[in-house]
Parts: C-alpha cells; sequence; structure tokens
C-alpha cells in the first residue's frame, strides 16, 4: 500500500464531498466511501493484510484519512441541511400584511358598568344588597315614605297604575323610586343596618331629559348616631371615588324630601375644557344626589324607633352618573339600543 | 320665582352684591336658578348726551357727533343711524364694551378715515327688542347718574327662585327676604299693615253653603268692595316690577293684586263688581255646571269643587282661577275683592283635576300665611287707594280661620348629633327667632318654640333642626367618617356578580346587551306569550307601552327591527331583565337573538348563516357557567308556539324546563318586520341561577385515558341528544361522548360518529375494560334501534 496513494485518495475525496450540491447525492457518495464496498472500507480491509510493524504506521495515516473524510462529510451534510432548510421556509410564503380572522365580542351596557362600579364603591363601606319589586303598593311607595295622599306625586299624571285589586295597601303601582326597598330592608333586618338598592324605577314622562323608566341606586344607613356629618362624609368619598379623582368640591343644598329631615341636594363642581367634563374642580356646580336624615315617620314605618335610632340615606340617578363620568348625552338613547350608540358608549366584556 | 333685586331690597338692608346674595340663598335652600346681573352685561357702557352732530366729511349717511358720559366726558363717535341728534339722551359703548347680540369686543377704529371712540347702541344691539329702530331715545328727563340698568329697567339685576313644595312662605319676596335676614344676609324690613278707614257698609249680600258632607272644609274669606277706582295704565314702577318678575301689565287693579301676590304672596282676586248680578255665593258646584276661565276656556266643574258665583253662573273657581265674566277692564269702576284662606289639598285636588295651574293655585297647595285673609286685604286695598283713587267699604268676613298653635321643643342635644357638632346654641335659636318663631320656654338645654302663622311646613323637632342646619349652613358641618364594617359578598349580591358574569359571557360570544322597557304593547306580548294573564297598566304613556312584559322577545324583536331598518344585517343582542305575569309577579329572564350571517365575509372561512345550534350553544355556554353538566342537560321537543315547529327546543335540567332555543316561526319575523331566520334563546334565570357549580375535586395523578369511536345507523328522526345522554349513564368510565359527525344515509337513516373517552380515578384501563363498555354502548344502541356500522365511513 503505497501512502502516495492515500494522499490521492483523500485529495479526490474531499473534491467529490465539496462538489455535491444536495443532501441525496452526499447520501450517494457517502456510502460509497463506507459502504459495504466502499473506498475507504476497502483500505481498511487491506490493513489486515499488512505484517505488524507496517500495520502500524499505515493504520495511523489511514485513521487520519478516514477521520479527514468523515469530518468533511459532516461539516458539508450540515451546509447542505441549512442549506435545504433555507430553501423550504422561503417557499413557505404567506402575505402576513391580510388580516387575521375576524372576532367577535359585543359591547356592556355602560349602565350595567357602572352599576358594578357603584356597587362595588357601596359594598366597601358595608353597605348591603337589597331588593325590591318594580310593582309596588301604595303604601310602601307613598305612604310609608312620609307621602300625603294628596300629593301630586300620587295622581295617575305622574306615577304608572297596574290593573289589580285595591287591597289594605292601597293600589298597585310601578315603584317612582326605589326606597320602597328601604321599609322592606329595614322592616326585615331591624336596626342597625347598612343598605343599598339598585333598579328601575318608573314616571310618566318623556323628553329628551325624561325616559318613563330609569335606573336609581339608594342608599341607607340606620344607627344610634348616624348623622349629616356622616352623611356628608359618604356622599363626598363616594362621588370621589366614582370619578376617580384625587379631590372633588362637593357642595350640599338645603332641600325638601318627604322622606328626610333636614334634606339635602348634592352638586358637584365642575370645568369645561375643549367640550369635555372636568369634575372635583371649576367653578360650574351640577346636581348629581339628593340625601338627608331620614324622616322618623319612615322610621317607624319600617318599625324602627326614631328615639333610638337616626337613619341616613342617599339616592342618586344611575344614567345620571353614567352621562357624567362617560360623557353621554342624550338620555333616551340608554333604552334604544342603537348599534351606533352602543359601540361609542358600550363596554368590551373585560373593561373593569 | 322671579323678581328683580330691587324689590328684594323693598324688603331687605342688604351690603351684599346680587352675586353674594344669590349664592347665600343657594346655600339656605332657595336653589337660586337664574342671575341676571347687569353691571357684568353693561361694564363699559354708560348712559351719554349728544351735544353735537356735524357731517361726516368722508360719507353723506355718517356722521361724527360729539358725546358726553355720566362722568361729563366727551368722546367723538361716527354714527349712522338716522335718528341721532343733538340733546337726545341715549347708551354709548365705550371700547372694551361686549356687544351683546355678536358678543365682539368694541375697539378704537378709524371710520372713513374719522376716529370713533365708541358706539351708540340701539335696542336690537343690546337685545332688548328684535326691531331695529334706530340707536335707543331715552326719555328726555332721564337722570343720567342712574346705571344703564336701571334706566333699562333692570332694577338692579334679577334672581330666578326655585321654592320647594313646603316653602309656601317663600313664595314671596317678603318671605324670601325674612329667610335671608335669619341667614344673616341683612335686615329684614318688617312693613306692617295697617287697616284703612272705611267710607262705607259693606253692600253685597254674601251667602256661605254650609254642606254637612263638607263640615272639614270651611274655607274662611274675606271681602270688600271699592267704588270710583281708575282703571288704567299702571304706573312705571308697577309696570317695571312686574316686567322683572316675567308678568305682563294688564290694567293697574290686576296689576296692583300680582304685585301684592308676588310681595306678600297673599293671592286676591277682583272681581268687576258692574258685572255680578245679585248676591255672591260660596258654594260648592253644581252637578255639570261648567266654568269659563279668564282665558275664556270652559271647564266642566264636579261637585267637590268650590266656587263663587251670583245667581246666573259660577264666577270663580276659588283659589285656582277667576272667570271671564266679571274680569276687571279699564272701564271698571267698582270692584270687589276678594282674600281667602283655602285648604291645600282642596285647591291641590281641584287644580289637579281640571289640570288647570296658577300663580294663585300654586300658593294655596304650599300653604300660606293662615293670619294673612284680613291684613292681606287691607294691605292691597291701600295700594288701590293710592294709585288708582276711589272709596274702600267695610270688610265682610265669611267662614272662620281655624286657630293651630304648634309648639315644638328643641333639644340642643338631638341638634347635635344631628350636626355632628355643636354649634353656638344661643345663636342658633336666634335664627329661629328670626324666622318669626317666638320663643316661648328659653333654656340651656332645650328651648320651646311656637310656630308663626306662615310656617305651616314646621311640625316636628326635626323641621328645626333643619332650619337651623340651613342657616348656618350646611358647609359649616364637617363630614365625619363612618366606621367601616367589612361585609362579604351576601347572597343576594353573589347573584347580581353571576348576572354581570353572565353577561360578560354573553359579550364575548359576540352578543351585546340592550337595556330595553318593562312595558310593551299588548298584541305583541300576546304573540310571545306563555298564555298567562298580562298585567295592563291603568295609564300607560303609550298605546305602545300598555301592558308590563311577560317576555324579554318583544322588545328585543322591536330593537332588532330598527337596527335592520337602519342596514345592520349581521349582529346579536341580548338582555337580562325582569318578566311579570299576572300570578307570579316579577322573575329574571335573560333572552338573546342572532340574526344574518355568524361571521362577516372574510378570506379564511366561508360565511354561513346563524342557525339554531348557535343558540343552543349561547344557551348551553350560559348554563354550564351557572353550574349546569352536559350531562344533566336534556334537549326536547317541542318549544312554545313562537317558535319554529321543528327546529327548536326546550332544555331541561333534571327534568325541568330551564330554557328554550331555536328559530322563531317565520309569522314572528313578519310581525316585527324583520328579514331572514331569527335565531334566538330564553333563560329563565331564577332557575338557572340557583344551580350550584360542581366541585371538582383532585385526585393527583391522571390516569392514561381511552378513545373509542362509533358508528351508528340511526332513523332519521331519532334524538341523538338523548342517546348521548343515556350513554353516559352506561358506566361511570365514561367521562366524556362527543358526536363528531352525522349525516343522512337515506331519507330514512342517518349515520353518526361518536368519539366515547374512557377513564378510570384509581388505575389504568385495561384492553379488557374498553370492550366491556363498547359492547354496552353497541348494545344499548341497539335496544333503541340502531346499529353499529360495520363497515366504517372514511376506510
Amino acid at each position: 500500500m503505497c501512502l502516495f496513494a492515500l494522499d490521492k485518495l483523500l485529495a479526490s475525496c474531499l473534491l467529490e464531498i465539496e462538489r455535491c450540491d444536495n443532501l441525496k447525492k452526499l447520501d450517494v457518495l457517502k456510502s460509497t466511501l463506507f459502504g459495504k464496498n466502499g473506498k475507504v472500507t476497502e483500505i481498511m480491509k487491506e490493513l489486515r493484510n499488512l505484517d505488524d510493524s507496517q500495520k502500524h504506521k499505515v493504520g495511523a495515516e489511514v485513521n487520519g484519512l478516514k477521520n479527514c473524510i468523515m469530518e468533511k462529510l459532516n461539516a458539508k451534510f450540515r451546509e447542505l441541511e441549512v442549506k435545504e432548510l433555507d430553501k423550504r421556509l422561503s417557499s413557505e410564503f404567506v402575505d402576513v400584511s391580510m388580516p387575521s380572522r375576524p372576532e367577535y365580542s359585543g359591547k356592556l351596557h355602560p349602565l350595567t358598568k357602572v352599576e358594578e362600579e357603584v356597587s362595588d364603591i357601596l359594598s366597601s363601606y358595608g353597605f348591603v344588597f337589597a331588593e325590591g319589586p318594580d310593582i309596588e303598593s301604595e303604601y310602601l311607595n307613598f305612604t310609608a315614605l312620609n307621602i300625603p295622599d294628596h300629593h301630586p306625586a300620587r295622581t295617575m299624571h305622574d306615577t304608572f297604575y297596574v290593573h289589580k285589586l285595591a287591597d289594605e295597601k292601597g293600589r298597585r303601582l310601578l315603584r317612582t323610586h326605589t326606597s320602597p326597598v328601604q321599609i322592606r330592608a329595614m322592616l326585615e333586618n331591624g336596626a342597625p343596618c347598612r343598605f343599598f338598592s339598585v333598579g328601575h324605577v318608573y314616571r310618566s314622562d318623556y323628553d329628551a331629559t325624561h325616559t318613563p323608566m330609569f335606573t336609581q341606586i339608594e342608599g341607607l344607613m340606620v344607627d344610634q348616631t348616624v348623622g349629616f356629618s356622616h352623611l356628608k362624609w359618604i356622599v363626598s368619598d363616594f362621588l370621589k371615588k366614582f370619578f376617580v379623582v384625587k379631590r372633588m368640591r362637593v357642595r350640599f343644598r338645603p332641600s325638601f324630601f318627604p322622606f328626610t329631615e333636614p334634606s339635602a341636594e348634592v352638586d358637584i363642581s365642575y370645568d369645561m375644557r375643549d367640550g369635555k367634563m372636568f369634575f372635583g374642580a371649576g367653578e360650574k356646580w351640577l346636581e348629581v344626589c339628593g340625601c338627608g336624615e331620614v324622616h322618623p315617620n319612615v322610621l317607624k314605618y319600617g318599625n324602627v324607633d326614631p328615639e333610638k335610632y337616626q337613619g341616613i340615606a342617599f339616592g342618586f340617578g344611575l344614567e345620571r352618573l353614567a352621562s357624567l363620568k362617560y360623557g353621554i348625552p342624550d338620555l333616551r338613547g340608554y333604552f334604544e339600543s342603537d348599534e351606533s350608540w352602543m359601540s361609542a358608549f358600550g363596554f368590551s366584556h373585560f373593561a373593569r | 320665582m322671579r323678581f328683580s333685586f330691587n324689590w328684594l331690597k323693598n324688603h331687605l338692608v342688604t351690603k351684599l352684591t346680587l352675586q353674594e346674595v344669590a349664592d347665600k340663598l343657594t346655600s339656605i335652600g332657595l336653589e337660586v336658578e337664574e342671575v341676571i346681573d347687569p353691571s357684568l352685561t353693561f361694564k363699559n357702557f354708560s348712559l351719554a348726551q349728544i351735544k353735537d352732530v356735524r357731517k361726516h366729511p368722508g360719507a353723506d349717511y355718517l356722521k361724527v357727533c360729539t358725546v358726553t358720559d355720566t362722568c361729563g366726558e366727551e368722546y367723538n363717535i361716527v354714527c349712522g343711524a338716522a335718528n341721532v341728534r343733538a340733546g337726545l339722551k341715549t347708551i354709548l359703548a365705550r371700547p372694551g364694551a361686549v356687544i351683546p347680540i355678536s358678543g365682539a369686543t368694541l375697539r378704537k377704529s378709524k371710520i372713513r378715515g374719522m376716529v370713533s371712540d365708541g358706539m351708540m347702541c340701539s335696542s336690537e344691539e343690546l337685545l332688548l327688542s328684535s326691531k331695529h329702530n334706530g340707536i335707543i331715545e331715552l326719555n328726555p328727563d332721564t337722570d343720567l347718574t342712574v346705571s344703564v340698568a336701571d334706566a333699562l329697567g333692570y332694577d338692579g339685576g334679577i334672581l330666578d327662585v326655585s321654592v320647594t313644595p313646603n316653602r309656601g312662605d317663600c313664595f314671596s319676596i317678603r318671605g324670601i327676604a325674612r329667610d335671608l335676614a335669619a341667614a344673616e344676609a341683612g335686615e329684614f324690613l318688617d312693613i306692617k299693615i295697617k287697616d284703612c278707614l272705611a267710607a262705607f257698609p259693606f253692600p253685597i249680600n254674601v251667602t256661605y253653603e254650609n254642606s254637612e258632607s263638607y263640615s272639614h272644609y270651611v274655607p274662611m274669606i274675606a271681602f270688600r268692595v271699592i267704588r270710583g277706582v281708575r282703571n288704567g295704565e299702571s304706573p312705571r314702577w308697577l309696570v317695571s316690577k312686574l316686567k322683572s318678575a316675567g308678568m305682563n301689565s294688564i290694567s293697574a287693579v290686576v296689576d296692583l293684586s300680582n304685585f301684592w301676590m308676588m310681595d306678600q304672596g297673599r293671592p286676591t282676586h277682583i272681581y268687576d263688581l258692574g258685572k255680578i248680578n245679585g248676591d255672591v255665593q260660596i258654594r260648592f258646584a253644581g252637578i255639570r255646571e261648567t266654568f269659563i276661565d279668564i282665558k275664556g276656556n270652559e271647564h266642566k266643574l264636579l261637585p267637590d269643587m268650590m266656587v263663587a258665583a251670583d245667581d246666573e253662573s259660577p264666577l270663580c273657581l276659588l283659589g285656582i282661577m277667576g272667570g271671564k265674566k266679571t274680569a276687571c277692564t279699564e272701564n271698571t269702576v267698582d270692584i270687589l275683592i276678594e282674600s281667602a284662606l283655602f285648604d291645600q289639598i282642596f285647591v291641590s285636588k281641584a287644580g289637579t283635576l281640571l289640570n288647570l295651574t296658577s300663580d294663585s293655585r300654586a300658593r294655596f297647595e304650599r300653604g300660606i300665611d293662615r293670619d294673612s285673609c284680613v291684613s292681606g286685604l287691607e294691605g292691597l286695598t291701600k295700594l288701590i287707594l293710592e294709585n288708582c283713587g276711589g272709596a274702600a267699604s267695610e270688610v265682610c268676613v265669611v267662614g272662620e280661620n281655624q286657630i293651630r298653635d304648634i309648639k315644638i321643643c328643641l333639644h340642643r342635644s338631638k341638634l347635635e348629633k344631628v350636626s355632628g357638632g355643636s354649634g353656638d346654641w344661643n345663636t342658633d335659636c336666634q335664627m329661629l327667632k328670626k324666622l318669626g318663631l317666638k320663643e316661648v320656654e328659653s333654656g340651656r338645654d332645650a328651648s320651646t318654640f311656637s310656630v308663626p302663622s306662615w310656617r305651616s311646613d314646621l311640625e316636628i323637632e326635626e323641621d328645626l333642626i333643619e332650619e337651623v342646619l340651613r342657616l348656618r349652613g350646611y358647609d359649616s358641618i364637617q363630614p365625619e367618617c363612618i366606621d367601616i364594617m367589612a361585609t362579604g359578598r351576601d347572597r343576594i349580591l353573589q347573584k347580581k356578580m353571576k348576572i354581570i358574569e353572565i353577561k360578560r359571557l354573553l359579550i364575548s360570544r359576540g352578543l351585546s346587551e340592550v337595556i330595553t322597557y318593562s312595558f310593551t304593547k299588548k298584541e305583541l306580548a300576546e304573540a310571545l306569550g306563555d298564555g298567562k294573564k298580562l298585567i295592563h297598566l291603568i295609564n300607560p304613556i303609550s298605546v305602545d307601552l300598555n301592558v308590563m312584559r311577560s317576555s324579554l322577545l318583544p322588545n328585543l324583536l322591536a330593537s332588532a327591527s330598527i337596527s335592520q331598518n337602519y342596514g345592520r344585517t349581521n349582529f346579536g343582542i341580548f338582555e337580562c331583565g325582569s318578566v311579570f305575569h299576572d300570578d307570579c309577579e316579577q322573575q329574571l329572564r335573560i333572552a338573546g337573538i342572532r340574526l344574518g350571517n355568524s361571521d362577516e365575509r372574510n378570506w379564511l372561512s366561508k360565511t354561513r348563516s346563524v342557525d339554531v345550534f348557535d343558540a343552543k350553544g349561547d344557551l348551553f355556554a350560559v348554563l354550564q357557567h351557572c353550574g349546569a353538566e352536559e350531562k344533566v342537560l336534556s334537549t326536547e321537543v317541542p318549544a312554545p308556539f313562537y317558535y319554529h315547529p321543528s327546529r327548536s327546543g326546550t332544555l331541561l335540567y333534571k327534568g325541568k324546563n330551564i330554557g328554550f332555543f331555536g328559530e322563531l316561526h317565520p309569522k314572528i319575523g313578519k310581525l316585527f318586520n324583520i328579514s331572514g331566520k331569527i335565531i334566538c334563546f330564553e333563560i329563565l334565570a331564577e332557575q338557572a341561577l340557583l344551580l350550584k357549580p360542581e366541585v371538582l375535586l383532585y385526585r393527583g395523578k391522571v390516569f392514561p385515558k381511552i378513545n373509542r369511536d362509533f358508528a351508528f345507523v340511526l332513523a332519521s328522526k331519532a334524538s341523538v341528544g338523548n342517546i348521548v345522554n343515556e350513554i353516559y349513564k352506561l358506566s361511570p368510565l365514561i367521562k366524556k361522548a362527543v358526536v363528531f359527525d352525522c349525516f343522512d344515509l337515506n331519507i330514512r337513516q342517518k349515520s353518526i360518529g361518536i368519539t366515547v373517552t374512557l377513564v378510570a380515578e384509581d388505575r389504568t384501563l385495561t384492553e379488557g375494560d374498553a370492550q366491556g363498555i363498547s359492547g354496552k354502548i353497541i348494545r344499548y344502541v341497539e335496544s333503541v334501534g340502531g346499529e353499529l356500522r360495520r363497515n366504517e365511513p372514511d376506510s
């Protein structure tokens, strides 16, 4: 065996490897070199015929040749693999500027969103949610709330009555406020207590600022000492939290409601900038709430002793709160479910 | 109530400005709705007189005037008005003035080469009239030292106060002044009214019907006759005062009566005595009696309304409105004045029944000063005699004033309990006294007050507390934090939160939430009702909203119909709200509808129209969220009659109805004018919200599962859903049975593919287990008429 021949073989093998331009050819070449009758295999076989002294020397040479070819072969394999993968991937082109699959998500009604916000704040004061029916008795809607028989609110002009026989609790009507829930809650739970309720109320009125149905939220707290100072704190703190402002300028104005004494209406201050309202600052005032110390007669109707307990109550119009916070203009939009209105003022399902 | 600042000053000496008074009024509960402050409007305006008028050298129609203002300063003004002339007194706008009609700020300017130092104004430019009549011509005897606003009759500015229904006494300028004085805004001028000298006896006969059935209602009425009045035009002061109150001048006598009502809160009525035939009768209206009011409108009276009548007809609906017949005119010479005390409720009822509003009714309804019947009459008499002349008769009084002497004890401790802090007890009592309350018993811890005749709203201690607090100003009360009690989500709140979760779930499925009215139209409610009795409104706001809804669908469909008319094609909406039935009053429902295609056109998938299974998907999603396991829900036909009879179903949970779904009957689409299929679901939410999600226990390591596919041949109308439900019952190892394929083999038969997943919680299942269960499944399907397909469909 000639060492020179080995060198020649090495050179030609390396050249052949270099010339391979795809994996298939390289596979074939590999088997012509290392296969059963491959060139390198043949040389290895010849080594067996050599004597021991040559075996040692030539063996080392042959091994070197074999390793060198193997190394080159593997490098080529890796090179061609990368090349072929690149080629395949580039053939898998898609135009990523095309639109994705359409997604469909509806909108949450702003009143639901605001109801959730308001419930969270009131719950944080320890107020518990209470419910009452939309169809109420004249007794719970008016009498028990110290609204006398001749009060104009009781007329057919303002209140919806339903076709049902009157009983000892009077005619049946669509509640004109959520306040009957106060009486129900007091009768059921006694004093002390803290309640709030949210619900539809009905008044026979329809124009740009009135709809025959709207939503009220109302809070009641009865305790041994709960005065006007507490009322001021709760209402102010509630408004601050609801409108998410650090400071809220709140004005309490004396007013009149049959079921509270003293009574107040609450204004918040705002400022107009670029047609948008900003709350908490400014010199303009906007009414948002009616409230007061619960009238002793109302406590009595709720079976609470006015000599022992005091109560405070406050109420907001949910639509008004929503309109102010989210800039929703016309009250009627809330119940028309117009699509453009909903896409402007509705909330996505994960909005918190 | 609208009035001028100067009018208020007739009753109140105050150093406060108009705006300060307005703020004070609002802070004591007399909310000021509007303040017109002319000193702001007329800043940089002044009264002026034209001294000299010359021709403009550059323009024939322009003149150059020398004008002096209030301070005697001279101005050069270029003016084009036709009526400009020397000596004329008018209004000058100086540079810096904002011209009301345009909102523009006036600047010194050159007009055709001549400098003009300002502008003389027309009444149109000051928004005083809409006609352009040249520059304003003030009366030649106008005092140039008064303000522009006063010269124009603004009378110191205008206040518009909203009076709450309990404060009848503040339906007068005198009453408002008294309240302001009590709140330390000035000094109340308590003008005492003196009786007038009578020139002759009361000349007519007044009869008073004393009806037994109305014995609780006894009005007190004072009458007086004045003869020989001159009822011409009203003096200027009177016209200007009424104008500030937004009232038109009618004639001197009527104007004085209106003035007196505004000033004192004392309504009176004046009859033309010459037009009364015979005696004056105070009586209840007769059956079918009619009355023609001062505006000429005819009213049918009811027997519990009270009138003043002569021998022929009713002359006045007492407390509310006078009649046309005895209305005063410029020819009126002799008058009869009526000043009365009517019952609040009585006047309110009559006015409401006839739908008649008036300034008089507004005051009687809220309650007037109970002692003002005769004194009010005396005051008005004096005004009439002074301004219109004539001679007054003696006063005739019928009925009587029921004396009310109310005493209320105010306890210092109670006051402090409400106010949260201690005010100054003496100051507080002093304020109450300034309101006219008499301290009949005074003490350091409690004082007793008697309530004046004009404050019928004060009845209990809380009323006095309110008086003290509002006069102190609610601002003086310091907010005080309540102790926060932590409460968890209680049962009802939890239900509420669940509802919001359901709403958000449906929204994530592409449906939008709507809220519609709780009432609907009867015909629509019946078309979608369940046959139960509807609740009717006695006085609906319109015939389209005359019953309480017994289903959410009518209003949802109406809303969808409108959307479709506006060009929306593919959409879904839902509502969660109450429905009402005559027997079980109020129940919560959730309902949704889908219209058009499930997808908008897109390049990745084919669009398809929405179908029954979209609705079933919505329904299942909600019920599963509520905690219903799929395997205990079963589907049955039929659904209610308004659904498509063979494309709809009722969903049962443990055998009880919990919801409906499907395509609506085509006649419903027609009724609501909706085109295309309407897919719909309804959930009986009260039942759904009672479900409790099953708590799955974690059992550690999960053992491998085995899947087995089956293909069965079934009759076309066989209920696959029920078969799947039954398969679940065959072995607890069956965790899942899913229909993955379904197609018709022929007209009578269909093929379904079901894949069943088996898992044991305690061991690895063997092939033997799987074979045993497979056998059970096949035998069960065979028992209901199906058979296993031996040749697999896709082999």
